[in-house]
């Protein structure tokens, strides 16, 4: 008999929250993540190395000696690490993105659920429905707000059918940003919401509450106010005793019997000695990007072009988010220092836009650290360097803001992983390949947000205003997902509406490969709700 | 290392890139000493570049107004770096002068607005000077 009757690859957002239902359910959980577990100390405040700016490395992982990634692009390819541009990392350590994320705690719009039905599909586009309903998700979203903790205001969440219980926390309260946004919006009649954030605006789990601090995004929480899966359902996993947790541990494939049923998983540990071990049930939890480079990894003489690839649709459709918006100069200071930043946004635009498909929320931006602002953040026409330069980072850095938002993205079946044969890891493994692009009608939705972005911030007071629109790009990075598409037809799906992979009775996956869309939200919290709702199924089943 | 002249010219483009007023200017501000740190870590492989570009700079400089870079004045050395990030030099550069300068600014921002753990920023005078509070 094994000793375990689920093995969870991945204890990021999706394994995290699957590894505690699953072991408060009585069953014997393996939790496996080859990144390290993080103290605050080790996420550190690096302001060049970390998950926002990655200009010598970053602060959460992946390893950037270990993981490589090639990219093509027309044909030719780079072999890229972990911080480089174009490797569309997220993050590893235990936790994952939750760990340092900007916790804005979205979820999907029923019309999310619907795209293909609602827009019809553009020509190129692998855009469809979901198998399951908002109103299916909805009582997830619910146990993920409570149980990994979202404060924010049920009622102004307008765009949304009514809540069934309101949020656990009231929204933080408003700062001269948000302040500021709130009026601009007022003077297009638009409407704002409070951003519901996965933070603690009060104190709530045993923690105490947000001290509004200048590094959330990109870094971990001084006094642990931030919730992730690391500090709250990874930690209920551990305490049923039920479970253990392997970390700098890298799962190398999925094991099968010789009929192609799924047996386990092997693994190389610490030491990097390889190891093979068996459970009931294996729950794929890698990420968008690695959970298709494992079924891709793991082909078997059954198949042959790896685990419930039947269809060809394993690694397509990648998705994530294109991030337009506008910066805005203001006559007077619009940053007071209160932290996160982010505090206010709009849903004007998700859906309804003439003549376009989707849309986007739009909110603004968290505090941003200096090198960042001045990097990425100045006036296309100030000089480089010299007192021009010197003085407007001076006299400004607290009179700049911006707004932006994720854009639904409409995706295409050449944005792809694959995997690269040639290119191996540091345990020799297969590296994942990226290729294509996201489909045009996504550039199309970004350039029509860029243009709302512009108004809100005009219309908020800025006296000069810039940002430029995005070009054709493949999305994916932090907000990967869509590479095992949940769906009833095997030949244009991955999993089923359960998030079981296609032809196997015991492999699921639990993070955001199964989306078939990606919505015009942050991905998380609809991440973290499914993978309730997958872990809730199999421990009723198994 | 840098040799102590190619130090100097160093120090005065950086002068010049974040110049001094009543903060202090970038060199002061902590890019030397971010530099020399990361001249031994993540800049190890340009720092030949350097070597070489600041060379560059010293030859354009001597070329232009008949005197070393680091000797001229603030607005000599203004209008010849304004020169040289139009690319317009006089001498022949053995790299890219657009470029070399290019990623002396990167550099000498990422020296004075990033964290003092990383050897710059001295006494966070940089984040006082913009107005980033850390708390926490
Ligand atoms: C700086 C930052 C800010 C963000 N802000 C937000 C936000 O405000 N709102 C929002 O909704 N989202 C945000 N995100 C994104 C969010 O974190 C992700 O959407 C989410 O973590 C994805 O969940 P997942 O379960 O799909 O994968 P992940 O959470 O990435 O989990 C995958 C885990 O699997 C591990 N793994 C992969 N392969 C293997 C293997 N072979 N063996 C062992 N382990 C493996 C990885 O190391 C990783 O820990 C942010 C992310 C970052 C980095």
């Amino acid at each position: 008999m094994s000793k375990y009757d689920v093995i969870i690859v991945g204890a990021g957002a999706g394994g995290g929250v699957a590894a505690g239902v699953l072991a408060e359910a009585g069953k014997r959980v393996l939790l496996i993540e080859r990144g390290r577990n993080l103290s605050f100390e080790d996420v550190g405040r690096d302001h060049l190395r970390n998950q926002r700016l990655s200009q010598y490395g970053h602060n959460a992982g992946p390893d950037i000696n270990s993981n490589p990634r090639t990219l093509e692009v027309n044909g030719d390819e780079r072999t890229i690490r972990p911080h480089e541009g174009g490797y569309h990392a997220n993050a590893a350590c235990v936790g994952s993105g939750t760990r340092v994320y900007g916790a804005q705690a979205w979820r999907f719009m029923p019309q999310d659920f619907r795209m293909a039905s609602t827009y019809g599909v553009p020509k190129g586009s692998s855009l469809a429905d979901w198998p399951i309903t908002y109103d299916e998700l909805a009582p997830y979203y619910e146990r993920a707000e409570w149980e990994i903790g979202v404060c924010g205001s049920h009622d102004a969440m307008k765009h949304l059918p009514d809540y069934n219980k309101p949020y656990p926390m009231p929204p933080q309260s408003v700062h001269t940003q948000g302040r500021t946004f709130r009026n601009g919006a007022a003077e297009l009649g638009w409407h704002t919401l409070p951003i519901p954030l996965l933070i603690n605006s009060v104190p709530y789990n045993n923690r105490p509450a947000c001290i509004r601090c200048q590094h959330c995004v990109g870094f971990a929480c001084p006094v642990d106010a931030k919730n992730g899966t690391q500090n709250t359902l990874i930690q209920r996993a551990l305490a049923t005793g039920r479970c253990d947790l392997l970390t700098e541990t890298m799962v190398e494939r999925i094991t099968t019997d010789s009929a192609g049923r799924v047996t386990g998983i092997a693994y190389f540990d610490k030491d990097g000695q390889r190891i093979e071990v068996t459970s009931e049930v294996i729950v794929l939890s890698a990420g968008a990007v690695e959970t298709a480079r494992l079924l891709l990894n793991s082909a078997t003489s059954a198949e042959p072009n790896g685990i419930g690839n039947a269809g060809d649709q394993v690694g397509r459709s990648l998705q994530g988010h294109y991030y337009p918006g506008a910066v805005g100069l203001f006559p007077e200071p619009v940053h007071d220092g209160i932290g996160p930043g982010a505090s206010t946004a709009t849903c004007e635009f998700n859906h309804g836009n003439d003549g376009i498909i989707g849309g986007g929320m739009l909110a603004d931006e968290f505090i941003l650290l200096p090198i960042i602002f001045s990097k990425r953040t100045l006036p296309p026409d100030l000089p480089r360097w010299g007192a021009a330069n010197k003085n407007f980072m001076r006299e400004n850095y607290r009179r700049v803001s911006d707004i932006k938002g994720p854009v639904q993205d409409i995706p295409s079946y050449d944005a792809r992983v694959t995997v690269n044969q040639k290119v191996r890891d540091r345990w020799g493994i297969p590296v994942a390949n990226l290729s294509g692009t996201t489909h045009p009608e996504t550039v199309r939705t970004a350039n029509f947000m860029h243009e709302r972005a512009k108004e809100w911030v005009k219309a908020s007071g800025a006296v000069k205003v810039w940002g430029a629109p995005p070009g054709l790009f493949l999305s994916g990075g932090q907000h990967q997902a869509g590479t095992a598409r949940m769906g009833d037809d095997p030949q244009s799906s991955v999993v089923d509406k359960w998030s079981r992979v296609h032809g196997h009775d015991n492999l699921y996956i639990a993070d955001g490969s199964v989306h078939v869309t990606n919505g015009g939200f942050n991905p998380v919290l609809t991440i973290l709700a499914l993978s309730f709702r997958t872990a809730e199924h199999i421990a009723q089943n198994w | 290392m840098l040799s102590a002249h190619q130090t100097e010219i160093l120090r005065a483009a950086v002068n010049r890139i974040i110049p001094p007023d009543d903060f202090p200017g970038g060199w002061e501000g902590g890019v030397g000493d971010y530099l020399s740190r990361q001249f031994k870590g993540d800049l190890k492989d340009l720092l030949d570049t350097y070597r070489v570009g600041l060379d560059a700079l010293d030859a354009e400089s001597q070329a232009a107004i008949g005197t070393g870079f680091a000797l001229a004045n603030a607005e000599a050395q203004d209008s010849l770096l304004t020169q040289i990030e139009h690319g317009s030099v006089k001498t022949t550069w053995p790299i890219d002068p657009e470029s070399f300068f290019s990623m002396m600014i990167d550099h000498s921002m990422e020296g004075f607005y990033s964290d003092p753990g990383n050897g710059g920023n001295r006494d966070q005078i940089a984040w006082k000077m913009i107005g980033f509070e850390v708390r926490g």
